[in-house]
């Protein structure tokens, strides 16, 4: 079969993969979502390989066939039993070695983002990352700080594609048998990357999870004093807490345990207000499970107002100051 | 210790872009101000760090881009690189990240780098892709996303921390040769002195044409862009600020939110 939408990219289903991470003996939700991706691409049964170490294989293999009705095949060695980009590259390209053309999707995550392109110089794939879309079979990401998108479709007959958090909906698999599972041993061998294990974060911020409402500050609140705006904001309501983009971070505007993002803080409050935050993909990550999101923004075209309830287009630094004297006076009359 | 640095010139802002004719990628309007990846600087600044603990580090800085990009070039030299690597690569929309792959990887076979240091991703085409690229086609090993690193040049190791999901950290040790994104965070990068700035403008560049790498054949994608469409579900409060004030607390009284 040939479309347009089809060409440039490997629709066959049998050619069709999810490398499927897991973290602590538990597939990660980004897994599911990269499984929904595939099955969308390929318009049918995608297939599923999975790594980790032997004693752990089998039962994480039998509970993705399970949980997928798809067929699963497991690579199990010692130098599987913690992640590394080394021995993920190693093995995923040996198994892949001579079959053909193949299209891997991986999750882009800390992990997915870290191999990836990698094991496309492996297999002489192409490599797209973070695909959040598939429009007339071009793979969407955003380029630019999500002002613009841009639409790949593969020029090599291999691809490896990591699939934006969030992008796809897991699905539940309901009546489908268990897919078919098969266990290969890979050689053992010496690495030159030595793990050490997970470090917990020096920066979780239980006053941000526990939050009804997060005041949180973008690059767009300008200058460090400015702080105190979004400060004076976030005293209006009970129960609320402080977030700010990485940039503000980065720049020392407050400290990193205020982070909201994908390797900050993941908020779901009953409101977020995102002032000055153009709404970087990682920092969406971070805060698109809130109930009710406000955005302040003085650029009409920002990313976030794609996903905010309510966008007013003002300088938040002469905004927030309005809002709070305009809260001032209706309490005195009232 | 020999390092090479990735430093990538982008635009200061999306705002003075528009698409070309072809559709294919970009143009810069007449006023568009370009700068450093600020993802690179950080990466620019964790060399320097290094050298400062490690005597006789040599650091070079490389960019691929037309004319322009040795004002990137000389920015790093203000920074303090030794040495400006200039990838000559005429203005022509977008080059995919294999393609800058290649290219560096390329320019920097021959030259016995112990790290290769680039910015988590750039902020322009947000791949995240050349610096694990690089080390693929060099068969240097990798990390990235790196927070914080250790080098031991005695025993030829680094150890990193790479930033995961929710701020945790993981730990691993690479051998050298290795390729490191740098995570921003990582450090503060320094201000060129203006000293520095001023030397940089007569320093030499070296000078490699693209074409003269003969790079591999491209393993890349064909490519279209498009301004990101609207696409707002929500509503746009409309009016003065005052009255847009007022709809915003009406709207928390609403939603029971004040």
């Amino acid at each position: 079969m040939s479309t347009p939408c089809s060409e440039g990219v490997v629709r066959m289903e049998k050619e069709v993969f999810v490398i499927a991470l897991h973290e602590g003996g538990q597939f990660i939700q980004e897994m599911y979502e990269t499984v929904a991706f595939a099955r969308e691409l390929c318009g049918g049964k995608p297939r599923i390989v999975v790594l980790a170490g032997d004693r752990e294989i089998a039962g994480l293999a039998d509970a993705l066939a399970r949980d997928t009705g798809l067929d699963v095949t497991g690579l199990s060695g010692r130098s599987l039993k913690h992640y590394s980009a080394e021995a993920y590259t190693k093995h995923v390209s040996a198994f892949f070695h001579n079959r053909g053309p193949v299209t891997l999707c991986i999750p882009h995550t800390a992990q997915g983002g870290d191999f990836a392109p990698q094991l496309s110089v492996c297999l002489d794939a192409c490599c797209i990352t973070a695909v959040e879309r598939i429009e007339a079979g071009a793979l969407v990401r955003s380029v630019f700080g999500g002002k613009f998108k841009a639409y790949h479709r593969p020029s090599a007959p291999s691809a490896v594609l990591t699939v934006l958090p969030g992008a796809w909906k897991r699905q539940v698999a309901v009546g489908d048998s268990p897919g078919r599972l098969t266990i290969v041993p890979v050689a053992d061998d010496t690495l030159a990357t030595t793990v050490h294990g997970i470090r917990e974060s020096a920066h979780a911020n239980t006053a941000l999870s526990e939050a009804e409402v997060v005041v949180s500050a973008g690059r767009g609140v300008g200058k460090p004093e400015h702080v105190s705006n979004i400060r004076a904001l976030c005293a209006l309501f009970s129960k609320s807490a402080i977030g700010a983009s990485r940039a503000v971070c980065d720049l020392g505007w407050l400290d990193y345990s205020h982070q909201i993002g994908s390797t900050g803080n993941r908020v779901s409050p009953r409101l977020y207000i995102a002032c000055g935050i153009s709404g970087a993909i990682q920092h969406i990550a971070g805060m698109k499970d809130s109930r009710t999101v406000i955005a302040i923004n003085t650029d009409r075209r920002a990313s976030i107002f794609g996903i905010a309830r309510y966008c007013i287009v003002e300088d938040v630094n002469t905004f927030i100051p309005l809002i709070i004297d305009t809260y001032a006076k209706g309490r005195g009359k009232g | 210790m020999r390092i090479l640095v990735c430093v990538k010139q982008v635009c200061d802002s999306a705002d003075t872009l528009f698409i070309d004719q072809s559709s294919s990628w970009v143009e810069y309007g007449g006023h568009t101000v370009f700068r450093m990846n600020r993802y690179d600087e950080y990466a620019l600044e964790e060399a320097l760090r290094i050298r400062e603990r490690f005597e006789g580090t040599g650091i070079d800085a490389v960019s691929i881009g037309p004319e322009r990009a040795q004002a990137t070039i000389r920015r790093a030299l203000g920074m303090g690189a030794d040495h400006g690597i200039h990838i000559y690569q005429e203005e022509r929309g977008y080059l995919s990240p294999f393609d800058r792959a290649a290219l560096i990887s390329r320019a920097a076979a021959d030259r016995g780098y112990h790290l290769i240091l680039a910015g988590v991703m750039a902020e322009d085409d947000m791949e995240g892709q050349v610096g694990g690229l690089v080390a693929g086609m060099l068969g240097y090993a990798c990390a990235t996303s790196v927070i914080s690193q250790e080098l031991s040049p005695g025993t030829g190791e680094v150890l990193v921390e790479r930033e995961i999901e929710g701020g945790r950290r993981e730990r691993l040790n690479l051998k050298l040769p290795a390729v490191l994104t740098i995570q921003s965070g990582i450090n503060i990068p320094r201000y060129p002195a203006l000293s520095h700035m001023l030397r940089s403008r007569t320093a030499a560049i070296e000078l490699i044409e693209a074409h003269a790498l003969a790079p591999r054949a491209s393993s890349g994608t064909r490519i279209r862009c498009a301004p990101a469409e609207a696409g707002s579900v929500g509503e746009f409060l409309e009016g003065t600020p005052e009255q847009k004030a007022l709809r915003l607390l009406e709207i928390l009284h609403e939603h029971s939110l004040l």
